[in-house]
């Protein structure tokens, strides 16, 4: 006899989102840096910030850190780094 | 009954009973042993059980954005060989593990492969059968098995935990097939967890904890509470777990009983072992837990196992016989999941 199952997946849930403005160089611009807090994760952002402010004339940086690397960052630290900053780069180290 | 015609779930048409637990399979939709497969019929029926309209929303995790409902946790907990009454306590679970304190995407997809631990306390043991005695920890009882079960099929089938997608677990445990207990409270001359965490005694609670693997902490013929606690204050400082998470202690009958005998209280028993379980910073840095080099002192700067006493849990399980407790530590190595209970709802 056949029978009717029924399928026990979810999918994620689709979120439109508009990819920023990209900038045509740094100079003069400010970096911001975001640590995912795991161990060389900070050594990785240090390697990337040696390389970017040899090669631009960088304004200023910002370096933030998550508290928790299992966790997203929370608003105030994406509404700040959104604010304050030109371009973020973010490193997932371990 | 009146089926309520409100299931979304895609629906799949196969031959019979065999080829639709054959369908689990291949779809990747089992933790690798057969599943009950999920009919309209009883996945109505579980949600009967629970009071849940099928579209009820019970958490939503943020990280991979998805949101389960009342009706994913029936079709999991059908499919894992749940009984419909079953539904409260895998719900109250699911619940619990989507506070934020839990960390959920973070505990199911570690390479640290933890398991949920799941605890049930209150009345709701004795009413569903959970067994809190004798293979506490092992298989054998349809309740603990199969709400631990339905748990780990939500995280694989609703969040994505599948092994090698989501899931990097360097090893994993087995306690990720289940890992549910119940409190002895009969043979607890404390409180149970669940009033020491604030509920009334006659509430059932699930208590849901990211955890590794339990630890065998054996003293047959220690029968004094000091033998005990030094042998479980050694497990829980061993250097391969050791961290600054929390602990649960599940502590057998008969240790409970001597701990008792000479006058311990579950307080002093905290107290103890969190003075106990420590390392030096020494130990710590040549074990490759702490960076950098030994450094003058270090040999006499002492860590302690989790923040504090109350880090550590104490819950008192398993069968009347036989000096065998056991230590179970957290996935988290710092205060990135933290033990989580709630009521089930009567």
């Amino acid at each position: 006899m056949r029978i009717k199952i029924l399928d026990p997946t979810i999918a994620a849930e689709r979120a439109d989102s508009v990819v920023a403005k990209r900038v045509a160089d740094l100079d003069g611009k400010i970096l911001g840096l975001l640590s995912n807090s795991k161990v060389n994760g900070d050594h990785l952002l240090d390697l990337v910030h040696q390389r970017l402010v040899a090669r631009y004339r960088i304004e200023g940086v910002v370096r933030m850190t998550k508290t928790s690397a299992s966790r997203v960052a929370d608003g105030a630290m994406l509404d700040a780094l959104a604010r304050d900053c030109d371009v973020v780069v973010t490193a997932i180290g371990d | 009954m009146n089926l309520p015609a409100k299931l979304t779930a895609a629906e799949l048409w196969v031959d019979g009973w065999a080829e639709g637990v054959d369908e689990y399979f291949e779809r990747g939709w089992s933790d690798g042993l057969p599943v009950v497969p999920a009919t309209e019929e009883a996945v109505c029926r579980f949600l009967e059980a629970a009071g849940h309209e099928p579209s009820d929303v019970i958490i939503t995790e943020p990280v991979r954005r998805r949101t389960i409902t009342a009706e994913k946790v029936a079709i999991n907990a059908v499919l894992a060989g749940c009984r419909p009454e079953y539904m409260h306590v895998v719900l109250t679970a699911l619940r619990a593990m989507g506070d934020p304190a839990f960390t959920l995407h973070g505990a199911i997809t570690s390479t640290g492969g933890s398991a949920t631990l799941v605890v049930v306390n209150g009345p709701i043991r004795q009413r569903l059968g959970f067994n809190s005695g004798t293979n506490v920890l092992g298989p054998g009882a349809r309740a603990n098995a199969t709400v631990g079960r339905a748990i780990r099929l939500i995280t694989l089938n609703c969040l994505g935990a599948q092994p090698g997608v989501l899931d990097k677990s360097t090893q994993g445990h087995p306690g990720k097939y289940s890992y549910c207990i119940a409190e002895n409270e009969d043979e607890n001359p404390w409180q149970p967890l669940h009033v020491e965490r604030g509920f009334p005694p006659e509430t059932s609670t699930v208590t849901v904890f990211a955890a590794e693997a339990p630890h065998n902490v054996l003293t047959h013929y220690g029968e004094t509470a000091d033998a005990i606690l030094l042998t479980l204050a050694d497990t829980m400082a061993s250097l391969g777990s050791f961290s600054g998470g929390q602990s649960f202690v599940v502590l057998a009958p008969e240790h409970v009983k001597i701990l008792a005998r000479d006058g311990w209280t579950k307080p002093r028993i905290k107290a103890e072992l969190y003075a106990r379980a420590r390392r030096t910073r020494a130990d710590l840095k040549r074990a490759g837990k702490l960076a950098g080099a030994v450094e003058p002192g270090d040999d006499s700067a002492w860590v302690h196992r989790g923040n504090d006493p109350e880090d550590i849990h104490i819950v008192v399980a398993g069968g009347g016989a036989g000096g065998h407790s056991a230590f179970i530590p957290s996935w988290s190595r710092y205060r990135n999941s933290l033990a989580v209970t709630r009521e089930i709802p009567s």
